[in-house]
């Protein structure tokens, strides 16, 4: 049982007046608040122009330009993606689990093409981007793909890792109430794997994301990603941050929705926070 | 064991007074503030080996955290030499903690002159005083080993050796036998002795075993159950040493008894 | 995750289980591929067939300008790999020290963490046009946000005791940070820095993708856009053996320096 570790922080501990949480707030509001401030006397002295980075638009301009936008083609343009991703990344989970648990149970398949899958699974999707233009296309076919792709070669770990790993205790007690192996599959190995399946389809939601954009980027012809190309094309500077956080919202609320349904499916699970970023 | 001291190396005089005064202490946890010292207040002469028994998790080692400086009490002083303890490095003192908290990525022989450096030896005399304070302890063989090799009652002689190469005026130490088979801990309470007559630290240590306490201690503090109070001061004199002697038996009765441990062991 | 998922065996299990049936399955998937090709009668340019893209690979490795493109790609990789690295583990150890330098920046941080770096390739395109530095700085924007939280949360899970025996010792904060704290929490840093090299990497290639004059994305875009799919391929799996590469640099480095554990 031991008592705090730094001497120095139990010591200010003592003196401190406010409390921890509100202390927090507070110097977090001020980080936010300086380097909003530091943005804009940026702003301010490259505005004189030369240099590399000559327009860089203050954060009052930005959030017009935002504003602007949130209450126009936003909302289009976010369909359109989510659509996109939530597409790929629903066939992508699918398909993972599915595969997962044939490569995962049987085990001569997992031993001839779980390999091949290790292989490509570094490769990033997005280096897959001019391939998937190459045989569909710009268009959501193309994307989906992508995003499936993504998608797939992260769950696909997770779904073999849940079908094989049972715990001891878990399969002694299936033994000892005679179950067949339906009934096994059913109750022990399916319920396992989904739960592993459901933890991969939360670490895959950002590179399933991150693909969403550069395929957008690369390809465009709607979406988040191609207003995010069409702005920059018309050097709309402030357009351009102004869908960059856009991006990052979206994303951050993607995240916050999938940890709450993860929280309330499976509530006796510590969720480690997925901090793979695309 | 070698006896030659260099003056750098040494730096020791004996040891000074350390003096608990009403000492309240508590730690805050997820769930709450726990109250662990309740009013403690006692004072271990220069030169005197006081041993700390209470039941588990009661606040000994945080006795010895706050004796060395590491927490501030939440109320009350401690004092070393009549001087209030600072918080943060305290040169004077060495301290083996219960866990041996080696650093892992040093070889032992390093781990145990690591102090040595950081309080402005040479590098060379350092490694030195090692050598020599690992052969005390009986891991001669061990230098080169790091600490994933080593065995927990290994790791932890390993931790006392870094405090005693210290020459602490302060000594303190938590359970540091604990991890220890019967016969090495027989031997180790012996080396300890003889290493204590060197220097005379004033030593605060702390042990679950009331037997050993009546070895080592010059004086047994008794504490009680969570939050801790002093029970009792308990004088330990030669002939309660000896545990051939009515005199031991008369001792542990008693330190036992102010435990709440009594009668025989058929719980009669 | 990135433990391999691949069981492992014994004896003549291992030789049925990791070199016999893999190699069957690279042949099935290589004579499925074959297959396709003579079933549907696909163009050339949508799927070549593999001893195409195997024999367009030897090709592009005799190249000069191949290599040319490849070190474009790793300079920029590798100068903000560097700038990124340094600057994440400074900025995390000032996390993992001072609390309130913690509780000051975690809000910014988490904003920026979720722009992803492939938000940013527009903005570099517009200020740095197609040069280097704007990927270079790309890729440290990138490397830089996993090597805070990294190095951060292995600070954190540094063993208390070691802290207190530090401060035992006479060790000062800057003492303390400097032999104590980043030595102990090196491992995590480490493997930190393998998950921010894959990023990196992947990073550099997407933005050659979408707006570069040179390097191994743009070799690729290039072979896209007049249709040499074979080409593509090739590239793609040189973009997987470079990154795999990098990855096993890493975890080598770690483990000869670092195996403590």
């Amino acid at each position: 049982m031991a008592p705090d570790t730094d001497p120095r922080e139990r010591a200010s501990a003592a003196r401190r007046p406010l409390g921890p949480r509100a202390l927090a707030w507070m110097l977090g509001g001020a980080g936010i608040a300086v380097t909003l401030v530091a943005w804009s006397l940026l702003a301010r002295a490259l505005e004189g122009g030369g240099g590399v980075i000559s327009r860089l638009p203050g954060p009052l301009l930005v959030a017009h330009d935002l504003a602007a936008y949130v209450t126009q083609d936003f909302a289009r343009d976010l369909v359109s993606s989510l659509w996109v991703f939530a597409a790929g990344w629903l066939g992508g989970v699918v398909l993972a689990t599915l595969t997962g648990l044939m490569l995962g149970r049987v085990a001569v398949l997992g031993n001839i093409f779980l390999p091949v899958v290790e292989a490509i699974r570094p490769v990033s999707s997005i280096a897959w981007v001019p391939l998937s233009i190459v045989w569909f296309g710009f268009g959501f076919t193309s994307k989906a793909f992508l995003v499936g792709l993504a998608v797939f070669l992260v769950v696909i770990v997770y779904a073999v890792d849940g079908c094989r790993r049972i715990p001891d205790d878990l399969a002694r007690t299936a033994a000892m109430l005679g179950m067949n192996r339906r009934q096994r599959f059913r109750n022990l190995i399916l319920p396992g794997t989904l739960v592993e399946v459901l933890i991969g389809a939360r670490v895959s939601l950002m590179s399933g994301w991150g693909t969403v954009i550069v395929a957008e980027l690369v390809a465009a012809n709607s979406g988040l990603g191609a207003h995010l190309i069409s702005v920059q094309q018309s050097y709309d500077v402030a357009a351009v941050v102004a869908t960059m956080i856009c991006f990052g919202v979206t994303g951050f609320a993607m995240n916050a929705l999938f940890s709450a349904a993860e929280e309330r499916l499976l509530p006796w699970r510590r969720i480690a926070r997925a901090d793979a970023h695309a | 064991m070698s006896t030659e001291r260099t003056p750098a190396a040494t730096g020791a005089q004996a040891g000074g007074a350390l003096a608990f005064e009403r000492i309240f202490h508590r730690y805050a946890t997820a769930s709450g503030t726990i109250d662990v010292l309740d009013d403690v207040s006692f004072a271990v002469a220069p030169g005197e080996v006081a041993c700390v028994v209470g039941p588990s998790g009661c606040g000994k080692s945080t006795l010895l955290s706050l004796a060395a400086g590491l927490l501030r009490p939440a109320r009350g002083t401690v004092r070393w030499d009549g001087a209030e303890v600072k918080l943060g490095p305290n040169s004077h003192l060495g301290m083996a903690f219960q866990q041996p908290g080696l650093f892992p990525w040093l070889n032992v022989r390093r781990n145990v002159a690591i102090g040595l450096t950081t309080r402005g030896n040479a590098k060379r005399d350092a490694l030195r005083i090692a050598d020599e304070f690992l052969d005390t302890v009986g891991l001669a063989d061990f230098k080169d080993a790091y600490p994933n090799q080593l065995s927990g009652g290994m790791a932890q002689r390993v931790g006392i050796a870094r405090a005693l190469a210290l020459r602490p005026r302060l000594l303190l130490l938590d359970e540091p036998f604990a991890a220890v088979d019967a016969f090495t801990r027989i031997k180790l309470q012996q080396e300890f002795k003889s290493l204590l007559k060197l220097n005379r630290p004033t030593v605060l240590f702390v042990t679950h075993d009331v037997s050993e306490a009546i070895l080592l201690g010059d004086v047994i503090v008794v504490m009680s159950q969570r939050p801790a109070g002093v029970v009792r001061i308990i004088p330990v004199e030669r002939e309660d040493r000896n545990r051939a002697s009515p005199a031991y038996a008369r001792k542990l009765a008693e330190a036992l008894a102010c435990l709440g441990v009594t009668g025989d062991a058929d719980g009669g | 995750m990135s433990a391999p998922i691949v069981r492992a065996a014994s004896g003549g299990r291992f030789l049925r289980n990791r070199v016999l049936l893999p190699l069957v399955g690279v042949l099935i998937v290589a004579c499925a591929w074959e297959a396709t090709l003579l079933v549907y009668q696909l163009p050339v340019i949508v799927l070549p067939a593999p001893l195409s893209v195997v024999q367009t690979l030897g090709e592009l490795v005799v190249t000069a300008s191949f290599w040319h493109d490849v070190g474009i790609s790793l300079y920029e990789f590798g100068a903000g790999y560097a700038l990124g690295v340094v600057g994440g583990v400074a900025v995390g150890m000032l996390m993992g020290e001072s609390r309130y330098f913690r509780m000051t920046a975690t809000p910014v941080i988490e904003a920026f963490r979720f722009i992803v770096p492939f938000a940013w390739i527009p903005l570099t395109i517009l200020w740095f046009g197609t040069s280097f530095t704007g990927k270079i700085l790309l890729v440290a924007y990138a490397v830089f946000f996993v090597m805070v939280v990294s190095t951060a949360r292995a600070v954190a899970q540094v063993e208390p005791t070691l802290t207190r025996v530090g401060t035992m010792l006479g060790m000062g904060s800057v003492a303390l940070a400097l032999n104590v704290h980043l030595r102990a929490a090196a491992p995590g840093i480490a493997s930190g820095a393998r998950a921010a090299a894959a990023i990196g990497w992947i990073a550099v290639v997407a933005a050659e993708y979408i707006g570069a004059s040179a390097g191994l994305g743009v070799l690729i875009t290039n072979a896209a856009s007049s249709l040499a799919t074979a080409t593509v391929i090739a590239g793609m799996i040189v973009i997987g053996v470079v990154g795999a590469g990098v990855s096993e640099a890493i975890r080598w480095l770690s483990r000869a320096y670092l195996d403590y554990r």
